[in-house]
């Protein structure tokens, strides 16, 4: 059984699409890492996962319990880091801990949790005083209470320093080495490359592209990046270089220069095509395309 | 049962802060106030207890359960507390009915504790208290107590702007408390219209509309059932029935199951 199912599910806000017609299964035990840019739908989708927003089409599953009409049994699968959370500013960490505990149905030692997330030294105190970074592993700690099957992680390492990202990498896979499947949201490449088995990435509200790490590695090395310098950089001349075949896509980046994303031999077609409109071109070099490249170019305009 | 532990903690988080606790006291301290009162003469007894508590305690129990209601839900929700408490197996339903439970018992536990020491003092050192019309009395009070904190309940629920639900809650506290003065205008612009009464006061479904106001609702059973009254346009011999005391409680169940049906139904299909 998947851990996730996604069929169909669209979330319109008005006359906004936030989630345009998802499809995504999850497996059990897998690590997936959810890509995109803030406001490519993201967080809706996991909202969604949760119930605190209902589709407006399709339907989402967890552990074969649908979302929405059977909910808590849906989020007794699960734990969760949310996103746009406070703490009880009033409880202290353990306090947090034991309501965990208290809601979930376990039994258990507060301070086992709170141990390994290296806040022991806090547990005493109001959660209200807590750094970003504190509340953050603090919530952790909650989702982790109960072995939670699925780990529902958005934005995880958002407010945390590069050794708490580290430590969040570490939990992440120290979870997923004992069975627990892990879905985070993240918009930072980096994140997503050190941990995901695979990677969905989300653009505009639809999935742009599912994928394993080597899978889109591949899809990335298959082509070749090329840098153009020109004297009189225009936004214009990018349609000149798109219409040129062979080319995926290309941009302007923050130096003026074109980036283009194309197959090997077409290098030359789109030298020539910009000299036959005018085009004074300075300088070129190709390089490999890197990951990032590609994340770039599955969501390009929104930066 | 998992609205347990929200209950709990909503408790004691509740009465934890300082204005809670004085809330709380001076509410007590009314109705204790009125027994001293009338406790010291002879004639004191529940009916004279509840006369002299007429005037204040519309007021003091409309603005306590207003102010211990409307943050229940809105303030959780601004604040992203609602976030993360949903994060965990617990359902819309669980939310609202711990809630509900902890800010309940705060209510009840004030007015209960006021009016079981009110109603000792009314026998003591001279009154006499009937336990019947005292119970009366008491259930009246608290299920007046419990349908304004519906309201508020509901009224927290209805927006995601703690704002919002302030000003939603003034304007409650305003509207009950005005409501009563404005039978007169409703004569004019009835009178205006042509379907007032011949002496230009207001007919029977006018009165009926008029008087489902709780605070007035709460007068009625009260008057009725407790100071034992039958003269006026509500409860006098010549008023249809559908004005009288019987109704009033049916009235004030209303305002009481209304407001938390509507308010759980409308924070079960809210997005959050």
């Amino acid at each position: 059984m998947p851990a996730i199912r996604a069929q169909d599910v669209t979330k319109r806000y008005g006359s906004v699409t936030a989630v345009d017609r998802i499809d995504l299964t999850v497996e059990e035990g897998e690590v997936f890492g959810f890509l995109g840019h803030n406001g490519a739908g993201k967080s809706t989708t996991i909202n969604m996962l949760l119930d605190f927003a209902r589709p407006t089409k399709g339907t989402i599953e967890v552990f074969g319990k649908d979302c929405q009409a059977d909910s808590v049994a849906a989020r007794k699968h699960m734990g969760v880091l949310p996103e746009g959370y406070a703490v009880y500013d009033s409880l202290t960490g353990r306090e947090h801990i034991e309501f965990a505990m208290e809601s979930k149905g376990v039994e258990g030692e507060p301070f086992d949790v709170l141990d390994r997330l290296d806040i022991t030294h806090a547990a005493d105190r109001p959660a209200g005083g807590y750094s970003k970074g504190m509340a953050q592993r603090l919530v952790l700690g909650m989702a982790l209470v109960g072995n939670p099957d699925l780990l529902v992680l958005d934005e995880p390492t958002s407010g945390l320093d590069p050794n708490g990202a580290k430590a969040m990498r570490e939990i992440i896979r120290e979870e997923n080495e004992r069975g627990t499947t892990v879905f985070f949201s993240s918009h930072v490449l980096e994140q997503v490359e050190a941990v995901a088995d695979r990677v969905g990435i989300m653009h505009h509200g639809t999935l742009a592209a599912v994928d394993t790490i080597e899978g889109l590695r591949e899809t990335a090395g298959g082509g070749t990046k090329l840098l153009i310098t020109v004297d009189t950089p225009d936004e214009a001349h990018i349609e000149t270089i798109e219409a040129t075949e062979g080319v995926d896509s290309a941009w302007l980046d923050e130096d003026g220069q074109f980036v283009v994303t194309c197959e090997d031999d077409a290098k030359l077609d789109v030298l020539v095509a910009l000299d036959e409109r005018g085009v004074d071109v300075v300088d070129f070099s190709t390089e490999e395309a890197s990951l990032e490249d590609l994340f770039v170019e599955y969501t390009r305009g929104t930066a | 049962m998992s609205w347990r532990p929200i209950a709990r903690r909503e408790f004691a988080d509740v009465i934890e802060g300082r204005s809670m606790r004085i809330g709380m006291a001076f509410v007590a301290f009314v109705f204790v106030a009125g027994g001293y009162v009338a406790g010291g003469s002879t004639s004191g007894d529940v009916a004279t207890y509840a006369s002299q508590l007429s005037g204040l305690v519309p007021l003091v129990v409309t603005v306590f359960a207003l102010l211990v209601g409307y943050r229940a839900i809105v303030a959780d929700r601004a604040a992203g507390r609602l976030t993360l408490l949903l994060t965990l197996p617990h359902s819309r339903w669980d939310v609202l009915a711990g809630k509900f439970a902890a800010r309940g018992t705060v209510i009840v536990g004030s007015i209960l504790a006021g009016l079981l020491v009110g109603g000792w003092l009314v026998s003591y050192p001279f009154g006499t208290v009937d336990g019947v019309t005292f119970l009366v009395y008491l259930g009246a009070t608290l299920l007046f107590a419990l349908a304004l904190f519906a309201i508020s309940l509901a009224l927290s629920t209805l927006t995601a702007s703690p704002r919002r639900a302030t000003v939603g809650a003034f304007a409650v506290i305003v509207a009950v408390l005005f409501w009563r003065n404005l039978r007169g205008t409703f004569a004019r612009v009835l009178d205006a219209l042509g379907l007032a009464t011949p002496a230009g006061g207001l007919p029977d479904w006018a009165l009926f509309v008029y008087g489902a106001e709780p605070s007035l609702v709460y007068d009625r059973i009260v008057e009725g059932f407790v100071v034992g009254r039958e003269t006026g346009t509500f409860l006098g011999p010549d008023a249809p029935w559908y004005l009288g005391g019987e109704v009033a409680v049916l009235l004030l169940f209303a305002w009481f199951v209304g407001p938390l049906v509507g308010g759980y139904r409308r924070f079960r299909g809210t997005d959050l």
